[in-house]
């Protein structure tokens, strides 16, 4: 120890000496890093201006108008206007809580319908087609993506609106064309055209991702078809199909046209009143709330459904 | 009576038959081997008794019943897939518990069962545990664990051993035979690893392209070869091609091979168009020293003068390569005695072998 001791002494001026060698060569590579640094927060840079000018600013001003109180007769709230709930409040009127459950309940059935639907065929196209089966399959669900919305809504509009050409076997069936039921369903079959093809590009994905011998080794365990697919397939599928039914949901809430035009006046979502707030009574300000109450609304959703998830996924 | 009855499975993929007439039937307890190069149809004939796969022709019987129109769920065979295909949104023992659940055994009886076979498999401690926190054989004794509780009727192995790694797959081989001995399973155990096949079966099927190449115990597979595909598939083997036969004397014939070197056979066959393949196995032949004087232990034996290319002792085993005068190289596998009795490449040897270790395939 002491001859090891001392044998480091004569080296201590050498140490000195390479200090600042370790220390410019240190120097160097924390520049370099505070230079990668600088190069990340450049790169992000671009995205954080769009987002804080485009997203974030105009959603502030939406929030700043939902409080203002309005006077009728006005195009929204004068400047300075003072400060209110009285926006919200109203909101919890009936009149107002039935467009919400209506457009929430409506996007609710559609996204569940949709996913049902799609889960069988998503599964036989990612399991069963052939590979040029399943390129066409995908070419025709994101060809169907593009179709205009007022071509599906008119093309629904003329087979089942009230002068459709189903019209004649509805009446004959009993089927009241102008009764709310019927026109309810027209809708959700309208969003079941956007989310259909959505959910079965999302769970073709899913399905893939799952290996094969996992069904059939419970089937030789002794499952049937249809309780392997309950006890192992929809398990360990549970992360696509949450995912559908939210993209299902967003697009459903988020719906406009459809509501628009097959609720003919009778059924109207919340983008239809946001929409009439704005543009028709130029109530900016209550407008204002409906959209601040649907988004939080909308991610209060997003939140239940993820912590649903977690202690629903155990994989 | 017999567990498994196949009669004449046939299964094409197109024009391929993947499985082409395959005739096989089982006796309770036993275990087979069926062992075969990659592609040849073993996992096809596996999913064929299992109910995956329906062949074109053929009938399949499990304990004296066609099963031909049973779906796999209504058929009592344990499948253990090449992967194990252990749930992963499960506990161990939620694994093993779920054929017992699906086939309607009470809780009860479940969990002592569950406990029974991690016991059987040295799993016990870890029933909480999910399969993506277990090493690569504890999966494969879980797989296993979760084949053999539903106490199928006959237990099907697809390469069980072929994911892990050499030392743990020679450790598991043993333990696996060992369980399987215990359970008293009737399994057929899909392997292409010869040792595999012949450590775990009391009997091994050789398949080649779709076909039975040879049914029998390990001893008859490697001893008598039915045909050259037997011979250089299961061990290692020296070949020599020869297209005329000298003469036969004293129940010995004589080959001339193709490189000018003469073997005496004691088997033989009727002389044929492509003439014939002989064979010797490494360990069959003797080496001795090259400069002794020339004395054969018996008018049985061939002595082959050559000179040694390489020795690589391999543990207990020294493998010998000799190369001949003909350019030709022959394999010698020799005990690893030590001692003084090493063979060095370079020096020049004799091997000797018998007659009657010689085996004659028609080409
Ligand atoms: N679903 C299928 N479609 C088309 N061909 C197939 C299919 N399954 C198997 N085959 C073909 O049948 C032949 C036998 O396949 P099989 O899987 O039975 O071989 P194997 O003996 O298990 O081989 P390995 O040792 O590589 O697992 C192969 O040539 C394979 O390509
Ligand atoms: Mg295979």
């Amino acid at each position: 120890m002491k001859s090891g001791g001392s044998q480091v002494l004569p080296h201590l001026p050498e140490a000195a000496a390479n200090a600042p060698i370790v220390k410019s060569a240190q120097k160097r590579i924390v520049g370099a890093r505070v230079r990668a640094v600088k190069s990340q927060v450049l790169l992000l840079l671009p995205a954080v201006a769009v987002f804080v000018l485009f997203l974030g600013l105009p959603m502030l001003t939406v929030l700043n108008e939902s409080f203002r109180t309005f006077e009728p007769g006005r195009i929204g709230s004068v400047e300075g206007a003072p400060l209110t709930i009285e926006n919200y409040a109203e909101l919890f009127l009936p009149v107002y809580m039935r467009y919400f459950s209506q457009t929430y309940f409506l996007a609710f059935c559609a996204s569940l319908i949709a996913v049902l639907i799609a889960f069988p065929i998503a599964y036989f196209i990612a399991r069963y087609a052939s590979s040029t089966m399943r390129k066409a399959a995908m070419t025709l669900l994101i060809g169907l993506t593009f179709l205009s919305a007022l071509v599906r809504v008119y093309a629904l509009q003329l087979a089942f609106g009230s002068v459709g050409i189903f019209a004649p076997i509805m009446s004959a069936l009993g089927v009241n064309m102008n009764g709310s039921l019927y026109i309810n369903c027209v809708i959700v079959v309208g969003l079941l055209h956007y989310s259909i093809p959505m959910s079965i590009l999302i769970l073709i994905g899913a399905v893939q991702q799952l290996n094969p011998r996992l069904t059939e080794a419970a089937q030789s365990l002794g499952a049937s078809a249809l309780s392997s697919h309950l006890t192992v397939t929809i398990p360990l599928c549970i992360r696509g199909l949450v995912s559908a039914f939210l993209v299902s949901m967003t697009l459903g809430i988020s719906a406009f046209i459809i509501p628009w035009i097959l609720g003919r006046g009778r059924v109207m979502f919340i983008s239809n009143l946001i929409y009439s707030r704005f543009s028709e009574i130029t109530n900016y300000p209550s407008g204002a709330a409906i959209s601040i109450v649907m988004m939080a609304l909308s991610l209060l959703l997003i939140f239940i459904m993820s912590r649903l998830f977690t202690l629903l996924d155990r994989t | 009576m017999s567990v498994l009855n196949l009669k004449d499975i046939t299964k094409k993929y197109g024009e391929l038959a993947a499985v082409d007439g395959i005739s096989l039937d089982m006796e309770r307890g036993k275990v087979l081997s069926l062992l075969g190069p990659s592609g040849c149809g073993k996992t096809t004939t596996l999913r064929i008794i299992a109910g995956f796969t329906s062949p074109d022709t053929g009938t399949v019987e499990i304990a004296g019943k066609d099963v031909g129109h049973l779906r796999p769920y209504e058929r009592n065979v344990g499948l253990l897939f090449q992967d194990y295909a252990l749930f992963p949104h499960m506990t161990v023992a939620e694994n093993v518990a779920y054929g017992m659940r699906h086939r309607g055994t009470p809780t009860s009886e479940i969990t002592t069962r569950v406990l029974r076979m991690l016991s059987l498999v040295q799993l016990t401690g870890m029933e909480a545990r999910r399969p993506h926190q277990l090493s690569g054989g504890q999966q494969q004794r879980v797989a296993l664990a979760r084949a053999l509780a539903i106490d199928p009727q006959i237990l099907l192995l697809d390469e069980p051993l072929s994911a892990l790694d050499a030392k743990l797959r020679l450790e598991l081989r043993l333990e696996l035979k060992e369980i399987l001995r215990s359970v008293g399973a009737t399994t057929i155990v899909v392997t292409h690893d010869q040792e595999e096949a012949l450590t775990l079966g009391d009997e091994v099927v050789v398949m080649n392209a779709g076909k039975i190449a040879q049914r029998g115990t390990p001893t008859q597979i490697y001893e008598a070869p039915a045909d050259k595909f037997v011979a250089e598939f299961v061990g290692r083997s020296n070949w020599f091609h020869a297209s005329k036969r000298s003469q036969s004397t004293d129940g010995l014939t004589s080959y001339v091979a193709d490189d000018g070197l003469e073997i005496r056979t004691r088997a033989s066959r009727p002389d044929s168009e492509g003439g014939v393949d002989l064979c010797v196995r490494p360990e069959d032949i003797e080496l001795v020293d090259g400069t002794a004087p020339e004395s054969a232990p018996s008018p049985e034996h061939n002595v082959l003068a050559g000179v040694v290319l390489d020795v690589a002792p391999l543990g207990a085993d020294v493998h010998v390569v000799i190369e001949l005068p003909g350019k030709s190289r022959l394999l010698a596998i020799r005990k690893n005695v030590g001692r003084g009795s090493e063979i060095l490449p370079g020096q020049s040897v004799r091997a000797l072998f018998s007659a009657s270790d010689v085996l004659v395939f028609q080409r």
